[in-house]
């Protein structure tokens, strides 16, 4: 990857980390847009497993500083998902918008699995009901806004020859 | 989206597993180090973010606060402008029940409602009929004056006419009975026939001997003669002088004391009364209508009339403290009365003036007043 297109691909990332500071704080959904996931998963597929794991984990650091009493569960999730996503994207690559869209879904969904999995706060009920309610549901809306997202920052991902 | 680097290398194995274990011990670090680890990123790295996050939910709580102080507002603005409302009906009903008070025998009160079609705006519908003595030519008042007089009745319902209407017409005065005439209602000069709506809500009073020149302010109110109104029920003031083609008389321009708008609830006067003619002491400072309206209004203020009882009762109670203690005090020194020491107040004595004591007891609801007059249960009336 070029020195160019590097830059690109972590202004991209530096762009969604902030919109999950700003706009999803301010949106106040109940199953809000996860943009961690959305820039973790657009970083790993251009990255090695190694180095999309480290982004990940340190990503994922970031967002457990801000609930100390989870700590570790979100680094863990995200590594897994940066990992798994860089290694997936070997697998099944396309350049389908729909195909993307179930990749941001599957990678939300993975995320929060394995978070709620390893903070274990939740238990039984409140568990099932996150994990096949609300999960899916933000995994759903982190979905669509991914595809908005990525036709919305394509020309700075991938720039078209002149 | 670029193509992703093939993986399998040694070196990505081994930072992935370096990143899980490190993620893992995290999970697993006692509470206090956590909270270490986790408020220096915040304080350092995180930092920034974490005040754009402080800044963003701050805004959406000021939207959101904004949207709940603006719907408190505009609920807040509705029932203001439903208490305006209710003072206003309040008031009215407040100087109807003076008037009642005043009146005591003879009468009933009524609704007026409005006929809500063209060319019936100038009668009201009153919820009293004949078998409340209600009969046709009977007086309709208000707090303020002459309203106008029932034309039909039915069993629970009658009919009335407001001074508005055409074919309204009062034997009038002026207060210090130094003119006579008659008060029309002021119509356009195009206008006096039937149907035609009067104009500008104003009435007219003609007749009057051409000696006799009223100046502007002068109380017109009813005279008595023609058996329909009794004498000194305020009808309006003189506004001026009219311009009229008659020169053998006087015609004035005359402000009424009551608006139509503000008729809601009324008084009917019952034949009895009429004849009566003692209506007039009700209004009996007509030169000043606006101080008549206030007592009358004060009248039916039972809060007032509560608190004016209190202090009476405060006062002879204070008095009869004072003159016990002052009894007790020449008994034990003299064995006579003594003067009563400055300041302190003496309770009055048989056969000397005492004003709190005469007041007359306070009424607290118009419908327990006295009946002064025997045939008051004959008219049907509701004192």
């Amino acid at each position: 990857m070029s020195w160019t297109r590097s830059a690109r691909a972590v202004l991209a990332f530096t762009l969604l980390v902030l919109l999950h500071y700003t706009l999803r704080p301010l949106l106040g959904w109940r199953t809000p847009v996860d943009f961690l996931v959305i820039a973790v998963l657009l970083a790993a597929v251009r990255v090695r497993p190694g180095v999309a794991a480290l982004i990940g984990f340190l990503t994922g650091l970031i967002a457990d500083s801000m609930t100390p009493s989870a700590f570790g569960a979100g680094a863990l999730a995200m590594t897994a998902v940066g990992a798994a996503a860089s290694w997936l994207k070997a697998v099944f690559f396309a350049d389908n918008v729909v195909l993307h869209g179930f990749f941001f879904f599957v990678g939300k969904w993975a995320f929060d699995i394995v978070y709620v999995t390893a903070e274990r706060k939740m238990h039984g009920v409140e568990l099932a009901t996150q994990m096949l309610l609300w999960s899916p549901l933000s995994a759903a809306i982190t979905a669509v806004a991914g595809v908005i997202l990525l036709l919305m920052l394509r020309p700075v991902l991938e720039p078209q020859p002149v | 989206m670029a193509r992703a680097v093939r993986s399998g290398t040694r070196g990505d194995t081994v930072l992935l597993v370096a990143c899980c274990v490190m993620a893992l011990l995290a999970t697993v670090l006692p509470v206090n180090l956590r909270e270490a680890i986790a408020g220096g990123l915040r304080r350092t790295v995180v930092a920034p973010l974490v005040s754009l996050q402080e800044q963003a939910v701050r805004g959406r709580s000021a939207f959101l606060s904004r949207e709940a102080t603006t719907s408190r507002y505009d609920s807040v603005a509705v029932r203001n402008m439903e208490l305006s409302r209710l003072e206003g009906e309040n008031q009215r009903l407040r100087a109807l029940l003076g008037l009642g008070r005043e009146l005591e025998w003879g009468f009933v009160s009524a609704e007026a409602l409005r006929v809500q079609r063209i060319g019936e705006d100038n009668t009201l519908t009153l919820t009293v009929g004949a078998r409340s003595g209600v009969e046709p030519k009977t007086p309709v008042i208000a707090p303020e004056g002459l309203v106008g007089m029932v034309r039909t009745v039915d069993p629970t319902t009658s009919i009335a006419i407001m001074w508005t209407h055409t074919d309204f017409a009062a034997s009038a005065m002026s207060a210090d009975r130094s003119a006579y005439g008659i008060v029309y209602p002021h119509l356009s000069e195009t206008g006096r026939g039937e149907n035609i709506p009067p104009e500008r809500y104003l009435l007219e009073l003609r007749g009057v001997a051409f000696r006799s020149a009223l100046k502007p302010g002068t109380p017109i109110v009813t005279s008595g003669l023609g058996g329909v109104y009794p004498a000194g029920i305020p009808i309006g003031t003189v506004l001026g002088e009219l311009r009229t083609s008659e020169g053998w008389a006087r015609t004035y321009l005359v402000r009424p004391a009551v608006r139509p708008p503000d008729v809601s609830n009324v008084i009917v006067l019952l034949p009895k009364r009429v004849e009566d003619q003692s209506v007039s002491r009700i209004w009996r400072s007509p030169a000043s209508a606006d101080s008549a309206a206030r007592r009358i209004a004060a009248a039916g203020d039972s809060i007032a009339r509560r608190a004016a009882a209190d202090s009476v009762r405060a006062a002879e109670a204070a008095a009869r403290r004072a003159a016990d203690s002052t009894a007790r005090t020449s008994d034990s020194t003299s064995g006579r009365a003594t003067p009563t020491s400055v300041g302190v107040p003496v309770a009055p004595r048989a056969g000397q003036p005492d004003t709190a004591a005469r007041r007359a007891p306070v009424r607290s609801d118009t419908a327990r007043a006295p009946v002064r007059r025997p045939d008051a249960a004959a008219t049907g009336a509701r004192p």
